[in-house]
């Protein structure tokens, strides 16, 4: 029977013969590579720049429990900041992107065994990878459809909440940015724990726990602040809210001096 | 009376190239037994449940007493070793299988030289050789002590790098054990000679970055090494190797 078959007598079965390692996990590539650097940089855009800008985000969006006018005085305020633009890539499309794709590329070449060892911080290991998956699908759409499609926002903050209310008024969008929601407060929060662990700032066991204890309650406060916004769009407060609340936007420009010489005569004076 | 039979099935391959199959037996209850002295009377007497005549389980052990690190195998879905796997307290029918991530060499037999490999990359050694006495070490104080005895207890049995998610073809990732003896040696008064070396060694592709915090190596350990902390303190220490190196470049 194979089972009981007899090792065949060729060299090349025997392990000293087929050299150490055939077929297995490949040794240390000691001092050789840069995946090192990659997957620090990777860690570290996960807490600044972009969880900086999530939890920017979601104070953003709880301005609008107070209302469309509210809503687009926010929008209006961050589409006012310095290189609001270059802010934009470098502070959030780029790190974004990084962060998404490599973060695909190291889920996709983990290999999860909550099957056999059904453990919590195996669990977590395995929520972090589906978390990730959820927010980078959900974060496509939500750029291209809020950012890049229909009524631009930076020129018109005033139809913000119009416009959030009207991709919400759809239940299966409402579904989904829950979801997301939840997935993306989560990733973070036990992102920042893992970060913490991993650049040995919480090696002790009971650091660890106090500081997941830490990063739990930080992961529901912003989940429930995010669904709390979500709300304003979709609760009986702001129904029907107008196409913009603020038009005069665009047409506002900087009054220009009514008397150039009394100007200049100013300017002269100091 | 009725004899008290342990149902056991064993995957079996005859050669690192071979199919693996099951093999069932039914082996007489003995008091105390363990999957080691289980796979002793399949050896006495190599007759399968079916009735038919088979060669004896080939299968790495030494010690019997959980210190040798030889005898790690996938007992019921779990690795650990199987010196230790009471049969008394074993879900049956046990089932017995090499660990998966390392090559067959026969049987539940595995090539872990992998492991050596790494020891080797981190130069995870003390250098004391050389052509004149160097007299005495220096002092290791017993605080010193109290954190590198639980790192010295690992018997490289390989179960950490077979639960971790991160530790596979992909990756190539070192694993917790060489991470751990990485702090071992870096700790040690002598051995602290070549700390940047290892550092810098475990700065390379699959090295201390590829670790996913999933802390199956700290739960799995038989010998209860505190390998995340270990793994935790060696990350900082390589990537504070990593910015000084390129400050000082």
């Amino acid at each position: 029977m194979a089972t009981a078959a007899r090792p065949d007598a060729s060299p090349s079965s025997s392990p000293a013969a087929r050299g150490p390692l055939a077929g297995g996990v490949e040794p240390l590539r000691a001092g050789k590579g840069n995946s090192f650097l990659l997957r620090k940089l990777h860690s570290l855009s996960g807490i600044v720049p972009i969880g900086a800008f999530l939890i920017e985000h979601l104070l953003s969006n709880f301005e609008a429990l107070k209302g469309p006018l509210a809503y687009a005085n926010q929008v209006k305020f961050l589409n006012s900041l310095p290189l609001v633009r270059v802010l934009e890539v470098c502070l959030i499309f780029l790190p974004l992107a990084y962060h998404a794709l490599y973060g695909v590329y190291i889920a996709l070449r983990g290999k999860a065994n909550v099957i056999y060892y059904p453990w919590s911080g195996n669990w977590m290991y395995m929520m972090q990878r589906w978390t990730g998956y959820i927010a980078f699908v959900y974060i496509i759409q939500h750029v291209i459809r809020q950012r890049f499609m229909g009524v631009s926002l930076p020129e018109h903050p005033g139809a913000a909440f119009h416009k959030v209310q009207m991709e919400l008024s759809n239940p299966w969008m409402l579904a989904v940015y829950v979801i997301a929601m939840i997935a993306v407060c989560w990733h973070f929060s036990y992102g920042i724990w893992l970060f913490a662990a991993k650049w040995g700032i919480t090696p002790g066991e009971t650091a660890r726990r106090r500081f997941g204890y830490v990063c739990a309650v930080l992961g529901v406060v912003l989940a429930v602040m995010g669904l709390a916004s979500i709300y304003a769009f979709v609760g009986p407060n702001y129904k029907n809210a107008p196409d913009d609340v603020m038009p005069a936007q665009t047409r506002l420009s900087m009054p220009a001096p009514h008397d150039a010489s009394l100007s200049q005569g100013y300017l002269a004076r100091i | 009376m009725a004899e008290k039979v342990i149902q056991i099935e064993i995957k079996r391959q005859s050669g690192p190239d071979a199919p693996a199959t099951w093999e069932k037996f039914e082996i007489p209850w003995k008091p105390g037994m363990n999957v080691i002295s289980v796979m002793r009377e399949i050896a006495a007497n190599p007759v399968n449940a079916n009735g038919q005549d088979t060669t004896p389980i080939v299968y790495d052990s030494n010690c019997l007493e959980e210190i040798c690190g030889s005898c790690a195998m996938v007992i019921n879905g779990k690795a650990r070793m199987a010196c230790s796997a009471l049969v008394d307290k074993l879900e049956q029918p046990i089932r017995v299988q090499p660990l998966t991530k390392f090559p067959v060499v026969r049987d539940l037999s595995v090539d872990r030289s992998v492991l050596f490999e790494n020891l080797k990359a981190v130069k995870a050694w003390v250098p004391v050789d050389g052509t004149y006495d160097l007299g005495s070490g220096p002092r290791v104080f017993p605080q010193q002590q109290e954190v590198a005895y639980p790192l010295s207890n690992c018997i490289s049995c390989c179960c950490c790098m077979e639960v971790c998610p991160q530790f596979n073809d992909a990756t190539g990732f070192v694993g917790a054990a060489t991470i751990a003896q990485v702090k071992l040696f870096n700790s040690h008064p002598t051995g602290k000679v070549l700390k940047e070396d290892r550092l810098r060694a475990l700065a390379g592709d699959g090295g201390v970055q590829e670790c996913g915090y999933a802390q199956n190596c700290v739960q799995v350990c038989p010998k209860q090494l505190p390998l995340t902390e270990a793994i935790s303190d060696v990350t900082r220490d390589v990537t504070l190797q990593v910015a000084k190196d390129f400050l000082r470049a």
